[in-house]
């Protein structure tokens, strides 16, 4: 088939071959004219690259066509090029097709085609003419068809500007035509003959004198020669005729994928109802009166060819065709798109479609072809033609399979559901994927094989199926916007580098300009009044730590709870007075003893100003009376809660500690008893009651006084610890035989460590000493806890803390507290505390049993979750704190002012507003937070 | 004057804005006490008790729980044959055409050589290309059980295969390999529960893919295995721990024996006492730092996909347990004497009477919860917005395993 269509631009233009290109274009065009080898032509369009120009093909055709007059390799060529399986349709597409009616037109006679020239106008109609085939029915149809087809070309005019040389290279393409076949065409045809026989089927006969009367233009047939003269005549008949003389070819709606049935007229939306279609009654019956009209189609093959030529569509139809030469009397029609891009003229051949995608099929078999065109196009014709053949037997059996699969692999059978009546026959078929029914089976492939199918199944089951995209107008402006949106994208890019680049040379310039503004701006600022600097200071120092550490609900109720158990004014005012009293009292005390005394041995001088140099530090009160050497009393100082600053409200009585020069005995209490109550007349007015316990190694002294503070005052000396240290035997041979209980002394002595201990270590601790003193009320209020010496829960929280990272609010850090207890630090197994007041290893937590331990722990344990799970308020024992509610009152946000109203609207009875302000604050607490 | 006004002023104005106050309250997670790492702080004031024998038990009970070689080769063979068949898919993508799979991978107890005696389970993720359909995983599950089939047509074992909501699962006599079907992350979005698998589970498999690699390249120490087993087991007998999930066990295991100022690994016995320290100083309690899913991005505390009661109820009960182990009872708590009443009813130690904990956690009044939010914000947000079932979710989404392994309880 393809000689003619090579012959045809060579004669028609021997002079135009613009360039060689590619001389397979040509034959593409060629075989669709052949008819009807829709698919097949349609696919190689699309695939071919964009970059061709349409025209330039059908003159390269040409050109080369009429250099080399070897015909036959050009129709391998033709399969050859839907090889480059690719690329969705672009402009390039639709110049092929729009080359493609040329080579229709001259080959097969049909149709013609306008393409555009080079400068195509963007929408370009074209016209489809169908024509009548005046077929004589050879025996070989390769031959005789095409000679009629020759005989009978019909050019269509096209509308576009500067496609007038069509109808030249018409004419000019079936004379060559004729002439080539004459001169060989027929040798060649007869060897192709046998591969083409399966589709061909058996060549017929001509088909008898129409006696029907048949208009061919409405393609329907009338009973008798008067019918048919009036249906001529009829408006009708004439429209029609009118419409398709008149240039205005159907334009094809929507456009791309469309499938014509050329004998009906009927155009479809896909292979598969286009082979439905041609399945269908109303194209039997017509196939049935063109096969007894033997109108084209039918007259040369009544059955099967008919239906081939009909089924065009399907690529392998196409090509047995093209290959029998079978000039099935096609009728191709051309159809134009218009479409906006620029050059697109789009005159879509007949059988379009290709479109759909056949690609991936393609590709194999069009592989195939082009290992076999290479060759070709240098061999002689005649050699070339087996091969010819060979690849057209491939062909069929591609065609085959596209034929069937219609180039795509259905996808998804797993989700067609069969429904089945209750003879477990299948009535119908659902889809899962795009949730339709069907009954057809055929249905069902049509389905899986469809497009909406395939979306569905793309999205639904494997992302990487390839959908082919709709070149719908709209599609493609979205791409065109994309390329667009993209080039000005990079063009931002770029004008912003240049910008940068500017920028930078410019920056040494305005560097100086602005450092010199700053200079002067800093000068300013410094020179100005400190006022102005002024706010900046304490705002900027101030809160910055608590905003960083916001109070959290835990750190507000240990706050709180600290707060109510924190002593009063006036409880701190008592206990100061009678602790200041005690102080000055025993000064005076100390003064009368010594002078009494008289001189005392030298030796302990030493130790005595050792022991005061030290408690200087951190008593002020320590009596010092370094000329007076011989001193008993040698100072005295403050303990327990008193030195710590860890008094609590209620707690009145506070500790001093008098140290001695020698181990204090029951002579010396009894002396200080003694003389207490006098100094105490001299240094106040207030009454004071003395009392002596001797056990105790002790004076209380309380006042008379309303909240009635007392004053603990013990005796002890450093000697005592030492005799403890060194040999026991020894000093208790030394000691006086009334001195005071050791035990006693000692942890007077430890006292002293301890307080000493605290105001180093624990004091500046943040947190630490409000955790301590809500840890002592715990202490008090909470039996298991009673256990905990005052002095190891203080050493337990201090490590704590200390080791807890810096700054831990108090909630933090009683909550760290617990979950230390917590993880057994107490228990049997654990390390226990080390004293740090003690010279050897000691545990300060020796004395707790085990069950103790047990018990501390476990509600160590309970205490942590509860404090985890916001109800500190059990651990602490108080009542729970509504949240914070200043945010609201300083932040006039209108929800929280609703909030507000609505709390306040319901404001009876005191027991229920409180709930509605916890409830309320809480829902701002939740708003704050978000 | 006029131009020294600009300045000052613009601080000013900006004041409010700049100060915003309490709205503002960022979540700052509360650092739980842990003893190992204060040991300077804390020197042992007293010699530390005898450990030799707890630390034969704790090892006793882990050879206990370790399984058989017969039981561990089956399991391998199973799995290889499994991961065969599947890699064939992988390679060859046109065998099998219901779905395309993107990678294979071993993850879970049996990857990580944590596997227990009696638990012979291994889990495949299959990351699929494509989505996964209901169908797909159907049709996957019995493409493997033909090529199992064929693998081994003499042998006749038993095979069988069964689907579930996370994949499906192939087990013979003596063994059973999960495959969990999950797929690429892209496709995540797509997932429609009417057509595929659960989205939350197909995360927590990924998930898994993360957790298995995170644990091969750091917690190959055989201490942390050692004690995600007798972890595993702890969780297994006691109820209270229950809500403990495989992969919060096993960071907890990384945890406690690497997790240490000196960065020595600690020895069992050690390591196992801190895991219950750890418990029951409230690491997993709202409100704490907790352990950060090392996984996930951003810090995703592991303990918040247990819901504020599961919280109470693992620390109390491990809090209980760390009272009973300090009064000699470790015999019971690794469950080679007694029962399980230790953590839920009164016992005698040495004289000593060992109180149960009891629950904390007070079911929420409005109130409360709102209160929560103020500090534990993910998790009262959590809570308030989600009924029980997404909180199952969410926690399966961080903790695959609790399907993976679920059976191990």
């Amino acid at each position: 088939m393809a000689h003619f269509v090579y012959p045809v631009p060579a004669n028609a233009q021997p002079g135009t071959a613009y360039s060689a290109q590619p001389a397979y274009v040509a034959a593409t065009p060629a075989q669709a004219a052949y008819g009807t080898a829709t698919p097949r032509p349609g696919q190689a369009y699309e695939s071919y690259p964009a970059a061709h120009a349409t025209t330039q093909y059908a003159y390269t055709t040409r050109t080369q066509v009429a250099v080399t007059p070897a015909v036959s390799y050009d129709q391998p060529k033709a399969y050859y090029q839907p090889a480059p399986a690719a690329t969705a349709y672009t402009a390039a597409e639709a110049h092929y097709q729009t080359a493609k009616p040329v080579f229709t037109t001259g080959a097969a006679g049909f149709t013609a085609q306008r393409p555009a020239s080079q400068p195509k106008p963007p929408a370009v109609q074209v016209t489809t003419a169908s024509q009548s085939y005046a077929y004589s029915a050879a025996s070989t149809p390769a031959v005789n068809t095409y000679t009629s087809a020759y005989n009978n070309p019909t050019t269509t005019q096209s509308s576009i500007s500067g496609t007038s040389y069509d109808a030249a290279v018409y004419s000019a393409a079936s004379s060559y035509y004729q002439q080539q076949q004459a001169a060989k065409a027929i040798g060649t045809w007869a060897a192709k003959k046998p591969g083409t026989q399966p589709f061909k089927a058996k060549p017929k006969g001509p088909p008898k004198t129409p006696q029907l009367h048949y208009c061919d233009v409405c393609k329907i047939s009338c009973a008798g020669p008067q019918t048919y003269r009036e249906h001529l005549e009829g408006q009708k008949h004439k429209k029609k005729e009118a419409a398709m003389k008149g240039a205005a070819t159907p334009v094809v709606r929507g456009g791309h994928n469309q499938l014509r049935c050329e004998l009906c007229d009927v155009t479809c939306t896909g292979a598969d109802a286009y082979a439905a279609h041609i399945r269908g009654a109303k194209h039997q019956k017509v196939v049935k009166l063109h096969t007894k009209l033997g109108k084209p189609i039918p007259s040369t093959d009544p059955v099967l060819v008919t239906t081939t030529g009909n089924s065009t569509v399907s690529v392998p139809k196409a090509t047995s065709s093209t290959i029998s030469a079978v000039g099935a009397g096609n009728k191709t029609v051309a159809k134009s798109t218009t479409s906006s891009v620029n050059i697109v003229k789009k005159v879509v051949a007949t059988p379009k479609i290709t479109f759909v995608g056949g690609t991936t099929l393609r590709t194999t078999g069009a592989k195939t072809e082009e290992v076999k065109a290479a060759p070709e196009p240098a061999a002689a014709a005649k050699p070339a033609e087996p091969m010819q053949t060979s690849s057209d037997d491939l062909k069929d059996d591609e065609h085959l399979n596209i034929l069937g699969e219609k180039d795509v692999a259905p996808v998804g059978h797993e989700y067609i559901e069969e429904v089945r009546n209750e003879q477990g026959k299948t009535v119908s078929f659902n889809c899962k994927l795009c949730e339709c029914k069907f009954n057809d089976p055929n249905a069902k492939e049509m389905h899986l094989k469809g497009r909406r199918h395939r979306l569905q199944y793309k999205k639904k089951v494997d992302p990487n199926l390839q959908v082919e995209v709709k070149p719908s107008i709209r599609a493609r402006k979205v791409q065109e916007d994309k390329l667009r949106r993209q080039s000005q994208k990079e063009d931002f890019w770029r004008r912003r580098e240049q910008e940068d680049r500017w920028r930078d040379e410019m920056r040494m310039e305005e560097e100086m300009y602005w450092e010199q503004h700053r200079r002067y701006d800093m000068e300013y600022m410094h020179r100005g009044p400190m006022g102005m600097m002024g706010p900046r200071g304490p705002f900027g120092a101030g809160p910055g730590p608590m905003i960083r550490k916001p109070e959290s609900s835990d750190d507000r109720h240990v706050n709180a709870k600290h707060a109510a158990i924190y002593p009063t004014e006036v409880e701190l005012q008592a206990v100061q007075t009678i602790v200041s009293a005690c102080e000055r009292a025993l000064k005076q005390t100390s003064d009368v003893l010594a002078d009494s005394d008289g001189p005392k041995p030298e030796e302990k001088k030493e130790i005595k100003k050792e022991e005061a140099t030290t408690d200087a530090k951190q008593t002020e009160k320590v009596k010092e009376e370094p000329a007076n050497t011989n001193r008993v009393l040698k100072g005295v100082m403050r303990v327990g809660v008193l030195a710590k600053g860890l008094l609590l409200h209620g707690d009145l009585n506070v500790n001093l500690v008098v140290l001695c020069s020698e181990k204090p005995t029951r002579t010396l209490l009894e002396r200080m008893a003694d003389s207490l109550p006098k100094q105490l007349a001299t240094v106040t007015e207030d009454k004071y009651e003395v009392k002596r316990c001797v056990e105790e190694a002790a004076i209380i002294v309380t006042a008379e006084k309303e909240p009635n503070p007392s004053c603990t005052i013990t005796l002890t000396s450093p000697v005592m610890r030492e005799a403890n240290t060194t040999e026991g035997e020894t000093v208790s041979v030394k000691d006086p035989p009334d001195v005071l209980d050791r035990q006693k002394c000692l942890a007077a002595l430890a006292a002293l460590r301890h307080a000493k201990w605290f105001q180093a270590r624990a004091t500046g601790l943040p947190s630490c000493v409000i955790v301590i003193r809500i840890l002592r009320d715990l202490c008090q209020r909470v039996p298991t806890w009673s256990h905990l010496s005052q002095w190891s829960m203080e050493l337990l929280v201090e490590k704590c803390v200390s080791s807890g990272g810096p700054n831990m609010s108090p909630g933090d850090a009683l909550r760290r507290i617990f979950e230390c207890i917590s993880s057994g630090i107490i228990l049997p197994g654990g390390p226990g505390l080390y004293d740090p007041c003690e010279k050897d290893p000691t545990n300060a937590l020796a004395s707790l049993t085990n069950q103790m331990r047990e018990d501390l722990t476990a509600s160590a344990q309970h205490a942590l979750r509860l404090v985890a799970f916001r109800q500190i308020h059990k651990v602490l024992a108080m009542d729970p704190l509504p949240p914070p509610r200043f945010p609201r009152q300083r932040f006039n946000n209108p929800r929280k002012r609703r909030h507000t109203g609505s709390g306040e609207g319901t404001e009876e009875g005191a027991e229920k507003k409180e709930k509605k302000e916890g409830e309320e604050a809480t829902t701002e607490a939740a708003a704050t937070t978000k | 004057m006029r131009g020294r006004g600009g300045p000052p002023m613009g601080r000013g104005m900006m004041r409010p804005n700049f100060r915003p106050g309490p709205p503002f309250r960022a979540f700052i997670p509360h650092i739980p006490f842990d003893l190992v790492q204060c040991e300077s702080t804390f020197p042992r004031a007293k010699s530390a008790p005898e450990e030799k024998p707890f630390t034969e038990a704790l090892l006793k009970r882990n050879v206990d729980l370790t399984p058989s070689a017969p039981e561990q080769a089956s399991v391998l063979a199973l799995v290889s044959k499994i991961q065969t068949i599947l890699d064939n898919l992988v390679v060859t993508p046109g065998a099998f055409e219901a779905a395309q799979i993107e990678e294979v991978r071993q993850v879970g107890s049996f990857k990580k050589g944590t596997m227990m005696t009696g638990h012979n389970v291994a889990d495949i993720v299959v990351l699929l290309k494509t989505l996964p359909t209901k169908e797909a995983v159907a049709a996957l599950g019995s493409k493997v059980q033909e090529e199992l089939k064929l693998l081994e047509p003499i042998e006749g074992k038993v095979l069988t295969m069964l689907t579930n909501d996370s994949g499906f699962e192939m087990s013979s006599a003596e063994a059973s390999v999960k495959c969990l079907i999950t797929t690429i992350p892209p496709n995540l979005k797509k997932l429609d529960p009417e057509l595929h698998l659960d989205g939350k589970i197909m995360q927590s498999h990924l998930a898994a893919i993360r957790h298995s690699r995170w644990f091969e390249e750091n917690a190959q120490h055989s201490s942390i295995k050692v004690l995600i087993r007798l972890l595993k087991d702890l969780r297994n007998r006691f109820e209270g721990l229950q809500p403990l999930t495989p992969w919060i066990i096993e960071l907890l295991s990384h945890f406690a024996v690497v997790n240490h100022p000196s960065r020595q690994p600690l020895a069992i016995n050690g390591a196992f006492r801190r895991s219950l320290q750890l418990l029951s100083a409230g690491l997993f309690l709202p409100g704490s730092v907790g352990i950060a899913d090392p996984c996930e991005q951003g810090t995703v505390r592991v303990h918040v996909v247990m819901t504020l009661e599961q919280q109470d109820q693992v620390c109390f009960t491990a809090q209980t347990l760390l009272r009973v182990l300090s009064h000699g009872g470790f015999k019971q708590i690794l469950g080679l004497e007694g029962n399980a009443s230790i953590a839920t009813e009164m016992s005698v130690w040495e004289g000593v009477v060992v109180t149960p904990s009891d629950k904390a956690y007070e079911k929420i009044e409005k109130k409360e919860d709102e209160e929560e939010m103020e500090e534990d914000a993910d998790e009262s947000v959590r809570r308030k917005t989600c009924s029980v079932k997404q909180y199952q979710n969410i926690q399966s989404i961080c903790h695959p395993e609790t399907q993976e392994d679920a059976d191990e309880s």
